[in-house]
């Protein structure tokens, strides 16, 4: 019985994941926009020092994780706008132009480099949610979507130079 | 005999749906010819012409108990080894042109996968007898080992491509989707009747028969509709777009 039990919870999982395969595929890649400053500053650990030293506990853990909160937004923002990237890389494989399969190839493997990171990224922000008095944010995350950004905008000058920069900012 | 269970109007329906599945898995295979898919997914066309050949040879032997039995349990198993293949298949072209993901990924399916040979093996070690002939009873036991593996890497590349946000080419997410549909009921199917009895055994049959059916539609419908292209960047207004600028130069100099 313990045998079934398990098969019956498994398949109920596996049911879950294939639903929500099918409603992700279902969404549009889409780039949304990004503050990559306020992300910045949502990041600063000195405000968070200043927090820590002048707040009591509790209410700094409230803002801690709000602030957390707020950052998983961000990094689930840049993870979408890093798959988007990497199916606009795809596209821009299927070009005749070497020039520009090179460069989605280095956009490519730009965006899953971030990609990766923001899921380190949600494990350690998750990890800060649960304990606040932790200090793991990621600090590489930033300058790295920075230079996806500069690599975007050299695909889009060679693929199209008036969607170049739009994308770039965009993103 | 396994149709012995069901009462005559049930027996019509799992027979309609038995004889649409012939019929579905007959376009399925000229749909590979005629796309000539079959250089590209030759694992998948492989595994579509078994289920065809099985298809047709069980339904004509379906009055021959003995023989039946021979004949449907090799033809299973070849079915289910193709699967794993298949899953590999989805595996390679999901990947392909990926080459920092895909050696993260393989050594993460890999791990999976020895974990779920681990415990297919302790699902069909600790397995209690099953009702049936001894070549039957084993089968199932195998079956539900087999299943358990074939589900468990369904769902994780499910689970990877969702994780590294790549994005599914609609054939294969067709394939991988139809697979996942039809093992995942054949695995919950499988394991009530090895476990309940024989007493599940009609209800099995007739989710067995409509999931496969349904599996036929998606990879039809998938393998047959145009590729859509899901993209859309929106341009933001000029002002935004200074405003952002200026916020991402102050991170690169400050």
């Amino acid at each position: 019985m313990i045998i079934l039990l398990f098969v019956v919870t498994f398949v109920v999982c596996a049911f879950a994941v294939l639903f929500g395969a099918l409603r992700s595929r279902s969404r549009h890649a889409v780039l949304r926009p990004l503050d990559v400053g306020a992300f910045h500053a949502l990041m600063s650990r000195e405000d968070e020092l200043f927090l820590r030293e002048h707040l009591s506990r509790s209410t700094f853990f409230r803002l801690k994780r709000e602030r957390v909160r707020l950052s998983l937004k961000y990094v689930d923002r840049i993870a979408g706008n890093a798959a988007a990237v990497i199916r606009l890389g795809e596209m821009g494989r299927n070009s005749q132009d070497p020039e520009v399969v090179a460069s989605a190839a280095r956009v490519s493997e730009l965006a899953t480099e971030i990609r990766l990171q923001c899921l380190l990224a949600f494990a350690k922000l998750g990890m800060e949610f649960a304990f606040p008095w932790m200090q793991l944010t990621p600090a590489m995350l930033a300058p790295k979507y920075q230079s996806l950004r500069e690599n975007v905008l050299r695909l889009g000058t060679l693929q199209s130079a008036d969607d170049g920069g739009a994308l770039a900012s965009a993103i | 005999m396994l149709l012995s269970s069901f009462h005559m109007p049930l027996n019509l329906v799992y027979y309609g749906a038995w004889v649409a599945s012939i019929v579905l898995l007959g376009f399925l295979v000229a749909a590979l010819a005629v796309k000539k898919l079959w250089k590209k997914f030759p694992i998948f066309s492989a595994y579509a012409l078994i289920c065809f050949l099985q298809a047709i040879i069980t339904y004509l032997l379906r009055g021959r108990t003995a023989v039946y039995e021979y004949v449907y349990w090799p033809l299973e198993l070849t079915g289910m080894f193709l699967g794993l293949g298949v899953v590999y298949e989805i595996f390679r072209n999901l990947f392909a042109g990926h080459s920092v993901l895909r050696k993260l990924a393989t050594t993460i399916f890999q791990s999976c996968l020895l974990l779920l040979f681990l415990v297919g093996c302790i699902v069909m070690y600790a397995h209690a007898p099953v009702q049936g002939s001894r070549l039957a009873a084993t089968s199932y036991v195998l079956e539900e080992g087999i299943r358990i593996i074939e589900v468990g890497v369904v769902v994780l590349l499910f689970v990877l491509s969702g994780a590294f946000g790549l994005h599914w080419r609609q054939t294969v997410f067709g394939m991988a989707f139809g697979l996942a549909i039809f093992v995942t009921i054949e695995l919950a199917g499988i394991s009530l009747v090895a476990h309940v009895g024989k007493t599940m055994m009609a209800a099995f049959m007739l989710a067995r028969a409509f999931s496969f059916d349904l599996s036929l539609l998606v990879w039809l419908g998938y393998l047959l509709a145009p590729e859509q292209v899901t993209i859309e960047s929106e341009v933001p207004q000029r002002g935004q777009l200074e405003q952002w600028n200026r916020a991402v130069k102050e991170l690169i100099y400050q």
